[in-house]
C-alpha cells in the first residue's frame, strides 16, 4: 500500500524549535495526518540519545556551553552525536503500523537503504556495517562513518531519524565519540568526494542544495 | 485484566531497559496514552496503552533489562481509578475472560504472529495480546507458548545479583580505565556480534566475581583407579537399569559433599564483614549448552546415594540441554563443580559462582606412569589419573582448610568405597 509522504525543508532550525515541529507532526500524525520528512539543518548542538554513556562526550558540558554549542538529552536510540551546520538532519516522522512495518530493525536498514542509493548518485559509494546503525563510506581501512541513525518510536510511530554529513566542519566531531563507536571516523560527503567547500559560501550551499534533493527523492521513492 | 508486554519491536531487538513510567500504579489511562519508556542501543520505545483503564500494576522497574515479550504492567480494561486500593481489589477478573480484544474468535494478530501461532500450536484467543488495539504480537505468541513449557530460566542462570549496571556494559571497564588502555578498533572485515542477554549475564558476573573475590588456586592429581574400577562393575547394569549412562560426575559430586560437610568453610558466603557456613549443601554442576553456560543446582546433594546423584545430574543437565529447567533449579547454590570435559584440559581454574567461596574444576583424565609401592617395593605403573583444580575466595578461606578440604575429596575418590 502507498502512502504518502510530505517532504518539507525548514531551513536552519535550533534543537529544541526542530524537537517542537517533530512531536507536533507526530500528533498530527496520530490524528490521521502524512508520513512527513522534515529536512533541516541545525546550528552547532550536542545530542545524546538515552543510551548515551558520559565518556563518550570528550568535553565538558560547561566547555561546550562556552562556545555556544547547546547540549540535548533526547529520547531516541543511540549514543552522542554532533549536528550543525553543513549536515543534512531528516527527520522522519512514519506510522509503522499503518506501513505494516512494524519491525524497527526493517525500518533502520530501510533508512540505510535510502540512504545509500542517494549516496551513490552523488558519487560516493557506501555500506552498512552489521551490527552497527548508520551508513559508513565503502573504503577499505578503517570504517569512517557518512551518516548517523537513530529513531524513537511512540506507540508505532516513529520519529527523529538521520543526520548526513554533506559538507560540515568535521572537527564538530572532535567534542564527542560519535555514536560512543571508538575507532570509527566521521566523513563527509565533501570530504569522500575530495572538495573543500567553505561552509557558507555559494558553492558550499549549492552543493549542499544538490544533495538534499537527492536525499529527498530516495526517501519519496522508497515510502510513497 | 491485560498484561502489557514489551512488544517486538524488530527482528534483532530482544531486550531492552525500562528507562522511564510515565504513569503510576492506580493511574487512569486513555487508549494510546504512552505507559512507559523503553530503551534499546538503536531505539527508544514509548509504550502506548492498547485500551483506556486503569494501570493496576507496574511489573518491571526502571533500569530493569526485560525481554521482548516480558510483563511490564497490568491494565484493567476500563476501569476507573477507584478510591482505595486499585491493586488489591480485582473483582472484574473473574466475571471477564482474560482477553483484552473483545472479539474473540476474530483475535487480531500480526501475520508473523499467526504464522508462529500455527507452528507452535498456540491458539490466538488464548494469547494476552499487546500490540496497537489489541493485536497478537509474535512475541505474545512465544511468551504463551514459553508459560506453558517453562523454558526461559536461563538468563536466571547466574545466581549472583551483579547490579543491572554490571550486567548492561557486559562487565566493560569503567569510564577511566577504558581511556587508559583504550578500545579496540573495528576493522574492515571484522564480524561485529552483539551479546545475547545470557551472554552479558555471564560476562557481568565473571567480572563481579573477579572484582568481589581474591581466588586462590589449587590443584590435586587423582588417581581415579578406584572410581574406573566401580563404575566398570557397574555401568552396564547401571544403563540398562536406569537408561542412561553412569559418568564420573556424580563420583565427583558425592566425594565433594562429603568434604564439605567436614570442611564447611567452603560451604559458605561471605556476607559485608561475615562469613556465613551454610547448613544446607546445594551443589551447581556447570553444563554447556548450545545458548551458553548454564548451572543447574542439586538441591541437598549430602543427602542423595550416588545412584540419586546420577539421576539428579542427569535429570538437571538433559533438562538445561533442552531448555526445560525452572527459575528456581538454577538458584540457591552453595558450592559449584564444573566439568568442561574436552580433551586437551589437563587443568585449570574457574571463576567462582557469587554469593559461593568455592568452585572445583575437573580436568581431563588420562593414563599416566606413576610411582606405586608394590609389596614395599617402588614401581612405575599406569593409573588414569584427573587434576581437580579448586579455586576459592581468600577473604573467607585460608590455604589450610582449602588444601585440607581438597586432599578429603582426593581420599574419597581415591578409597572408592561407593554403595551403588
Amino acid at each position: 500500500m502507498a502512502l504518502a509522504l510530505e517532504t518539507s525543508w525548514l531551513g536552519t532550525l535550533p534543537y529544541g524549535a526542530a524537537l517542537a515541529r517533530q512531536l507536533a507532526a507526530v500528533e498530527d500524525r496520530r490524528a490521521g495526518g502524512p508520513d512527513r520528512l522534515l529536512l533541516l539543518e541545525h546550528p552547532a548542538v550536542v545530542t545524546l540519545g538515552r543510551s548515551s554513556k558520559a565518556e563518550n562526550l570528550r568535553t565538558t558540558r560547561a566547555q561546550l556551553a562556552a562556545r555556544g554549542i547547546e547540549v540535548h538529552e533526547i529520547a531516541r536510540g543511540g549514543d552522542v552525536t554532533w549536528h550543525g551546520p553543513g549536515q543534512l538532519v531528516g527527520y522522519l516522522v512514519a506510522d509503522l503500523a499503518a506501513r505494516g512495518a512494524q519491525d524497527v530493525s526493517a525500518w533502520l536498514r530501510g533508512i540505510e537503504a535510502s540512504l545509500m542509493e542517494a549516496l551513490a548518485e552523488l558519487g560516493v559509494p557506501s555500506r552498512r556495517i552489521e551490527g552497527m546503525t548508520g551508513v559508513f563510506v565503502a573504503a577499505p581501512g578503517q570504517p569512517r562513518k557518512i551518516a548517523s541513525i537513530g529513531v524513537g518510536l511512540k506507540g508505532w510511530i516513529s520519529y527523529h531519524g538521520f543526520a548526513l554529513n554533506v559538507t560540515p566542519d568535521l572537527a564538530g566531531f572532535d567534542d564527542i565519540v560519535p555514536c560512543g563507536l571508538y575507532g570509527v571516523t566521521m566523513t563527509s560527503v565533501a570530504h569522500e568526494l575530495g572538495c573543500a567547500l567553505a561552509l557558507g559560501s555559494a558553492e558550499e550551499r549549492a552543493f549542499f542544495e544538490r544533495s538534499r534533493a537527492r536525499v529527498a527523492a530516495a526517501f519519496e521513492r522508497a515510502l510513497s | 485484566m491485560l498484561t502489557i508486554r514489551v512488544p517486538e519491536l524488530g527482528e534483532s531487538i530482544a531486550e531492552g531497559t525500562v528507562a522511564r513510567w510515565l504513569v503510576k500504579e492506580g493511574e487512569r489511562v486513555e487508549r494510546d496514552q504512552a505507559l512507559v519508556e523503553i530503551t534499546t542501543d538503536k531505539v527508544d520505545a514509548e509504550i502506548p496503552a492498547p485500551v483506556a483503564g486503569v494501570i493496576t500494576a507496574i511489573l518491571a522497574q526502571e533500569g530493569e533489562i526485560v525481554a521482548v515479550g516480558a510483563e511490564l504492567a497490568r491494565l484493567e480494561e476500563g476501569a476507573s481509578a477507584g478510591a482505595g486500593a486499585p491493586v488489591a481489589s480485582k473483582p472484574a477478573a473473574a466475571a471477564k475472560p482474560p482477553l483484552p480484544a473483545p472479539a474473540s474468535d476474530g483475535q487480531r494478530a500480526t501475520p508473523m504472529a499467526k504464522r508462529l501461532a500455527d507452528a507452535a500450536g498456540v491458539e490466538l484467543r488464548d494469547v494476552a495480546a499487546s500490540g496497537v488495539s489489541g493485536r497478537v504480537m509474535k512475541a505474545d505468541v512465544e511468551a504463551t507458548r514459553e508459560a506453558r513449557v517453562r523454558t526461559d530460566a536461563a538468563p536466571k542462570a547466574a545466581p549472583a545479583k551483579a547490579p543491572a549496571r554490571a550486567a548492561k556494559n557486559s562487565g566493560m571497564q569503567d569510564a577511566e580505565t577504558k581511556a587508559r588502555f583504550g578500545s579496540y578498533a573495528i576493522q574492515e572485515g571484522d564480524r561485529v556480534i552483539p551479546m545475547s542477554p545470557l551472554r552479558r549475564l555471564v560476562a557481568g558476573h565473571m567480572v563481579y566475581s573477579k572484582r568481589t573475590s581474591p581466588h586462590v588456586g589449587t590443584v590435586a592429581e587423582i588417581d581415579m583407579g578406584g572410581v574406573s574400577l566401580v563404575r566398570d562393575k557397574h555401568k552396564t547394569a547401571f544403563e540398562a537399569a536406569n537408561g542412561y549412562g553412569l559418568t564420573f560426575l556424580p563420583f565427583i559430586v558425592h566425594a565433594t559433599v562429603r568434604a564439605l560437610r567436614e570442611f564447611p568453610a567452603l560451604n559458605a558466603s561471605v556476607l559485608e564483614d561475615a562469613i556465613v557456613e551454610k547448613r544446607d549443601i546445594h551443589v551447581g554442576v556447570a553444563v554447556e549448552t548450545d545458548k551458553g553456560l548454564v548451572v543447574p543446582v542439586v538441591r541437598n546433594a549430602d543427602r542423595l546415594s550416588l545412584a540419586g546423584l546420577a539421576a539428579a545430574v542427569e535429570d538437571l543437565s538433559s533438562r538445561a540441554r533442552s531448555k526445560k529447567l525452572t527459575a528456581d533449579e538454577l538458584k540457591g547454590g552453595t558450592f559449584t563443580i564444573s566439568n568442561p570435559g574436552r580433551k586437551g584440559n589437563l587443568y585449570g581454574f574457574a571463576i567462582i559462582n557469587q554469593p559461593q567461596v568455592g568452585i572445583l574444576r575437573m580436568g581431563e583424565m588420562v593414563k599416566r606412569p606413576v610411582v606405586r609401592a608394590i609389596g614395599g617395593q617402588d614401581a612405575i605403573v599406569i593409573r588414569p589419573m584427573m587434576h581437580l583444580a579448586l579455586s576459592y575466595d581468600h577473604r573467607a578461606v585460608d590455604g589450610a582448610p582449602a588444601n585440607g578440604f581438597l586432599f578429603r575429596v582426593r581420599e574419597l575418590l581415591e578409597t572408592a568405597e561407593f554403595d551403588l
